[in-house]
């Protein structure tokens, strides 16, 4: 009787001890948040100690909202900062894709960040039936070699590449735009940008 | 051994490989990432699923780990078969309202099912459970040396 009672007890510290032995692992072999993007949509030394992952939409009054905040954000970290914009053109802006993928194109041309700042600088100006006009117009205003912008709307890994993106998003549970990962953690929406992550970033970089 | 015990072993070692798996994925990311998976499914709000989201992986391991071993082989059993019966309502809820679920989120950031393959899967699981539940511990178990020294 008292080997049985020894026997189940030692049986009780084997599950819990495999049990913590798991956590303990899962815990110290925290993969960091991976993201693929190609290099003109990124910003910041490679190996960065933070690293914000922004999933983000180009016809989104909210993601136009938080491009001030992470304008202020950069000079403040500098060069600890790597940056990753991400698309997650969202099903009910019928004009995020268009302005998703022009901004992609013009990205291969080595405009991006010009272009996605005049997307959404002008947001409310290129957001309706005259979208394609718009884009191009904008393409023209940047000098972009306008046939191969053409060439590259027109190529399917264009839209594979933001198709990608989309997925990245809905992987990680994204359901609104803009979401911020920052070393992994979410930060949704302009005010928790402003209010939360430097509060979390100082903290990662007192690592 | 007879055949029984054989077929208990393999059952409580796919179903507690199989949360042990699961659980370690969802240990492996933040509570708040896991709490936000929870939400989605569209049964409990924010408040209950943190606190959910930092004990459902601990418990899935630790039944998982109860299973793989034999110990208390048909109450681990019986509590791996409420957490498939949990899921599945959960996914049945998810599928009948139509919340679009981009996957399961079964597996952490791991392993990616589709909450119509997630049913099956867990339906499966909780069958082996079942079995267990019926036939015991089984083969290299726990609770049977534990017997033994009875």
């Amino acid at each position: 009787m008292k080997t049985r009672f020894s026997r189940r007890l030692f049986g009780a510290a084997l599950v819990a001890l495999l049990t913590a032995a798991c956590a303990f692992l899962a815990r110290r072999e925290k993969k960091p948040f991976s993201v693929s993007a190609p290099d003109f949509r990124t910003r910041g030394p490679v190996g960065a100690p933070v690293l914000i992952v922004e999933f983000s939409d180009f016809q989104c009054p909210a993601c136009r909202a938080a491009e001030p905040v992470l304008q202020r954000l950069f000079p403040v970290y500098q060069d600890k900062i790597r940056f990753v914009f991400k698309d997650f053109p969202l099903p009910m802006h019928h004009w995020a894709r268009a302005g998703a993928l022009a901004a992609e194109c013009a990205g291969r041309q080595g405009k991006f960040w010009p272009y996605h700042d005049i997307l959404y600088d002008r947001q409310d100006a290129w957001t309706n039936d005259k979208a394609a006009t718009f884009l191009a117009g904008y393409a023209r205003e940047l000098k972009l070699d306008e046939p191969e912008w053409n060439a590259c709307l027109a190529d399917p890994t264009t839209a594979s590449a933001v198709d990608a993106d989309a997925r990245d998003a809905q992987n990680a549970w994204v359901r609104a735009t803009p979401t911020f990962f920052v070393n992994g953690r979410r930060f949704v929406g302009a005010r928790e940008l402003a209010e939360l992550a430097p509060l979390f970033i100082d903290q990662e970089l007192k690592k | 051994m007879k055949p029984r015990d054989w077929a208990a072993l393999g059952a409580r070692l796919i179903v507690g490989a199989t949360l042990v798996y699961a659980g370690t994925a969802k240990l492996a990311v933040a509570p708040e990432e896991f709490a936000n998976v929870i939400v989605s499914y569209g049964l409990v709000g924010p408040d209950l699923a943190l606190p959910l989201a930092g004990l459902l992986p601990w418990v899935e391991v630790a039944v998982g780990w109860a299973l793989a071993a034999g110990f208390l082989g048909r109450a681990a059993a019986g509590a791996a078969a409420a957490m498939y019966a949990m899921f599945l309502f959960a996914l049945g809820h998810a599928l009948a309202f139509g919340i679009p679920l981009p996957n399961c989120g079964c597996f952490g950031d791991s392993v990616h099912l589709s909450p119509a393959h997630a049913m099956l899967f867990d339906s499966l699981s909780a069958a082996l459970c079942a079995l267990v539940w019926r036939l015991g511990s089984g083969a290299l178990s726990l609770d049977g040396w534990a017997e033994r020294g009875a």
